[in-house]
């Protein structure tokens, strides 16, 4: 997917920056300063994407170091006892689903334009030979994976618009439900 | 392709490029000149001023001094270059003092897609008197007087679509009253075939080269042009984009007979006048080439620019007449044949084209700051992934 946050950011900022703000009446106060806002928070948007997952992670893994220290507080009271065991319920939910995390989200994406360019190497390579029974085999099987992924590729562009019958394109909240190997 | 620094290309990719991807010896120039200036600086806002200072710079090389540039302000509209009106007072030649509406075409730092003003401008002038087009001037091809590439030409009366019709980008879905449609469509099919019949070999045209008739290259020359473009512009690889680039390698047609190509000919590219309901102008030449006749038929046939008739179920080309009508009619007024093999291999190659520029010019362009309408261009990125599936759907349906 090309159409990433990086990208809209980046062009949204200058469209605001280079056209917007410089036809802003400068006696309208308050559309000045919410301007720059809108600046600042697209701004701050931009540098938050790429380590918002890193940062959770590592609140995650502080809590559970905490949470941890916490449920070897010796106590005889009740309420605090309780608490404590709420507490090492979700510890092990947690543990669970840092377990889940360690890949980078950026990781996930380096792994997906790596095996997209290797895919793509492969149908070159085939192109440069005359073998054409390998062309046309190679060819079936990108027609067929980017069928699937078009039918994704699409849904999540279609609020903005461009298809011609968006009611029979299915949501991709939809098409996202299911991993690829059950569906 | 990993370890090359597509947005400071060093000189010996760009050999390679050159080297692998053989087309037209303009194109090869232009797309030369766009890498070797990318790692250079984005596109920053130009005063008007500056660019009335390059008009006047320019007007002073070719028709001296005695001139003056009134009302300059910008137009918008169009995705790819920046357009300013003026009004030129001067002495024209054959018809003494004038005040005469212009308007300056110039390509911004880099552009979604890279074509040539020198192209686009003899292109413009081969049609003086053969098809309505604009009156074009002069022509300041490598940006000698002007911050970048540019051209002026006469402003031309009329519209896109009636005044009170609406559309999407780029004049796509403009929806023509039947009474409006009669009339322009004769004149839509009449000028496409005085365009494909036109003597390309009288029209001064330097900046193009003439493919073989009776061989493939022709077809080789454009998909080497877009295969370039993607191996210079993409950030992701896209596998269907490998495969509809082997797929048209595979499948060349023989170029039966050149003609000039528009390459973009459809509604929201002429300009008509309400009052008389006559084609005034045809814009938009600069992916013209010398070509193949199907690569138009392909492109103005194309869904994407069709609407339906009232009756919600005919698909009208451009918003005017059936397809089998328009070529029919086409092949009366042309005594050209239309075959539909070529014309399948055109829609693949068109929406090649389209998915390049889109998905890797478009991307690079934003990425880099290199243009006046960034979120315009990252806007149009969505639609690359229906173009996409489109190829795949042809594709699938010529094998």
């Amino acid at each position: 997917m090309q159409m990433r946050p990086e990208i809209q950011i980046t062009s949204v900022i200058k469209a605001v920056k280079d056209v917007l703000i410089p036809a802003i009446d400068p006696n309208n106060k308050l559309a000045v300063e919410q301007a720059q806002l809108v600046i600042g928070l697209l701004s701050l948007l931009a540098s938050q994407l790429p380590v918002q997952f890193r940062f959770d992670r590592d609140e995650l893994e502080r809590l559970l170091a905490t949470a941890e220290n916490l449920t070897n507080v010796p106590t005889v009271h009740p309420g605090i006892a309780a608490a404590i065991a709420e507490l090492a319920n979700s510890q092990a939910v947690a543990t669970s689903v840092l377990d889940n995390c360690r890949v980078d989200p950026g990781e996930l994406v380096r792994s997906v334009r790596d095996l997209r360019q290797k895919v793509g190497a492969v149908v070159s390579a085939a192109a440069a030979t005359t073998d054409i029974a390998s062309q046309l085999l190679v060819e079936k099987i990108v027609l067929d994976l980017s069928k699937e992924q078009f039918l994704r590729d699409r849904s999540l562009m279609k609020p903005q618009g461009w298809e011609p019958d968006p009611a029979a394109l299915p949501a991709i909240a939809e098409l996202l439900a299911k991993l690829p190997r059950e569906a | 392709m990993q370890g090359i620094d597509k947005d400071r290309p060093s000189a010996e990719w760009i050999a390679s490029l050159r080297q692998r991807f053989v087309t037209e010896k303009e194109i090869d120039h232009i797309l030369t000149r766009k890498l070797a200036r990318r790692a250079g600086p984005g596109y920053s806002p130009i005063p008007l001023e500056k660019l009335v200072d390059g008009v006047k710079a320019l007007l002073l090389a070719e028709i001296g001094d005695s001139f003056e540039i009134k009302d300059a302000r910008w137009l918008s509209g169009g995705a790819s270059k920046l357009q300013m009106a003026f009004a030129l007072e001067w002495h024209r030649p054959g018809l003494g003092f004038e005040k005469t509406a212009m308007v300056l075409r110039m390509e911004p730092s880099e552009s979604i897609v890279e074509t040539s003003r020198l192209r686009e401008f003899q292109l413009i002038k081969a049609f003086e008197g053969i098809v309505p087009v604009p009156p074009v001037f002069w022509c300041d091809a490598d940006g000698k007087y002007l911050p970048y590439p540019a051209l002026i030409y006469g402003f031309a009366p009329g519209v896109t679509k009636p005044s009170n019709a609406s559309s999407g980008v780029s004049g796509l879905g403009t929806k023509l009253p039947q009474a409006v449609r009669e009339r322009l469509t004769p004149q839509f099919v009449e000028h496409l075939a005085a365009i494909h019949r036109h003597d390309f070999r009288n029209a001064g045209l330097t900046a193009f080269d003439v493919p073989e008739t009776g061989t493939t290259q022709c077809a080789e020359w454009g998909v080497n042009w877009w295969d370039r473009v993607w191996e210079e512009d993409s950030d992701e690889d896209v596998p269907m984009i490998r495969a509809a680039s082997a797929w048209l390698h595979r499948n060349l047609p023989v170029l039966d007979q050149p003609s000039i190509v528009h390459s973009d000919y459809r509604t929201g590219n002429f300009l008509y006048t309400e009052h008389d309901l006559q084609i005034s102008a045809w814009l938009d030449w600069e992916l013209g080439r010398i070509g193949d006749r199907h690569q138009d038929l392909a492109w103005t046939t194309s869904s994407a620019f069709g609407t339906y008739a009232e009756d919600g179920k005919t698909l009208l080309v451009c918003g005017l007449i059936p397809e089998a009508e328009f070529l029919a009619a086409y092949e009366k007024a042309s005594g050209l044949k239309v075959d539909t093999r070529t014309m399948h291999w055109y829609k693949v190659y068109n929406n090649y084209s389209i998915a390049v520029l889109i998905l890797a010019t478009g991307y690079r362009a934003a990425r880099n700051g290199k243009t006046h309408q960034d979120v315009l261009v990252t806007w149009l990125i969505g639609i690359g992934y229906m173009l996409l599936d489109e190829i795949r759907g042809l594709i699938e349906k010529g094998n």
